[in-house]
């Protein structure tokens, strides 16, 4: 069985055409007679070709008028408000595969945009950015903190539940309200499509000019442990893990 | 073989025992066998109608050129007109159908495209979480390290606004 992506046009070589045309028959009839038999249902199929003046046909001549009768009989508009011709059908196919692509858009956006936010976190992402990367990147910031409050606050009802020892603990890191989101800029619509975030690195790529001496002052920011991280009761288990990025420094004197 | 579907594995020929599982079943394969008969169209230049009732008594239908003048064809048994109009819009048809192909083939080339930059991207991450353990999917992370995960994103995500406002400030700027 060929798995070679077949073009969605004419094939111009006489003999090429005339197989294609025996085995994609053999195949189209084979299926109607598939979905009749698995769906319990009346179903016909008519083919003329070049190769042929009389059409090939399932069930069979008889069958086909039969089932042609039947639809004949039905309303015009039950007729053809499922009718479709070549034009209707591909342009269908078309708007289906649009969808999909813009979703498939979106969801690479997602992850790219996810990864761009673990590099920030190592203090590893210099690329320029533009607003519109961003705001990106923020609004999957605050959707990545809604999963932890989401997760957190779940596992800490099961914990208070079964009562367990661990309970003190559980308070401790009870969440907390969720912070203000970013006041000066409004967050997109999901929906900014950009086709400049495929390097190799998975960081978005600016098309902006963006100076990048502005960015230096807010990656020291990140990378110094000023940062103000949770109490000394925290223990981290770091266990086998070699690579410790500097920020995790500040629990390892 | 573990599999999430019935793709790719024999089904026997016969009527569906599950009432929903055939409704879905009739869905696809009808959309499929709409699919290669529009292929056998553009590829091989065939004249083709198909009609198929539905499990509610729906019909549907597909044709080309056309459900009816196929139909007609094959009940009158007359051969089609071939008069000089007919073939200018025959001609004129076909061309909108190549136009259309070459748009979809378009949009599924893309399609695929972008399919396997997120069966990388995926592939990235996960091969990421060995060495960074904060990539690793949050229900794998015990307490501390999710709290840790946690303030971390917080504060960049003050950082991340507060160079977003920056380049609000910049980008409307100070008149010349």
């Amino acid at each position: 069985m060929t798995r070679r992506k077949v073009k969605l046009c004419y094939i111009t070589d006489d003999s090429t055409r005339k197989t294609c045309f025996k085995k994609r028959k053999k195949g189209l009839l084979k299926k109607v007679c598939e979905l009749s038999t698995l769906c319990g249902i009346d179903a016909c199929a008519i083919i003329y070709s070049h190769y042929n003046n009389q059409p090939d046909v399932w069930p069979s001549h008889h069958g086909v008028q039969r089932i042609v009768s039947q639809f004949q009989r039905m309303p015009e508009m039950e007729q053809s408000k499922r009718m479709m011709d070549q034009d209707s059908f591909l342009k269908q196919r078309i708007m289906k595969s649009n969808d999909q692509l813009i979703k498939q858009r979106r969801d690479n956006r997602e992850k790219e945009m996810t990864e761009v936010m673990f590099q920030m976190l190592v203090g590893r992402s210099l690329q320029p950015f533009d607003m519109i990367d961003l705001n990106d990147v923020g609004w999957t910031i605050e959707q990545y903190l809604k999963d932890i409050y989401k997760y957190q606050s779940t596992n800490n009802r099961m914990a208070m539940v079964a009562g367990s020892s661990s309970s003190s603990t559980a308070v401790e890191l009870l969440a907390p309200t969720p912070p203000q989101p970013p006041a000066p800029t409004p967050l997109p619509d999901h929906g900014v499509m950009r086709n400049g975030g495929e390097s190799s690195q998975a960081v978005a790529s600016s098309s902006g000019g963006l100076d990048l001496m502005e960015k230096q002052p807010w990656f020291m920011n990140l990378m110094s442990p000023r940062a103000s991280f949770c109490g000394d009761d925290m223990m981290l288990p770091l266990g086998d893990t070699c690579h410790t990025p500097l920020w995790l420094n500040n629990f390892h004197p | 073989m573990m599999r999430k579907s019935k793709g790719r594995q024999k089904v026997e020929m016969v009527k569906m025992p599950n009432e929903s599982n055939l409704q879905v079943t009739f869905s696809k394969r009808r959309s499929g066998l709409f699919k290669k008969a529009s292929e056998l169209c553009t590829l091989c230049g065939a004249d083709v109608a198909i009609v198929v009732f539905s499990p509610g008594k729906k019909v549907f239908s597909f044709g080309h050129p056309c459900v009816e003048s196929v139909v007609d064809r094959f009940l009158t048994r007359n051969p089609p007109p071939t008069s000089g109009t007919m073939q200018l819009i025959v001609a004129h048809r076909n061309a909108g159908v190549r136009d259309l192909n070459m748009q979809l083939t378009q949009v599924l080339n893309q399609l695929e495209a972008k399919k396997k930059r997120g069966e990388e991207l995926t592939k990235m991450r996960k091969a990421s979480i060995r060495q960074c353990w904060w990539q690793a999917p949050i229900e794998e992370l015990n307490q501390p390290q999710l709290e840790h995960l946690k303030v971390s994103l917080e504060e960049l995500k003050k950082n991340v606004a507060k160079q977003a406002g920056k380049l609000l400030i910049q980008s409307s700027a100070p008149p010349q």
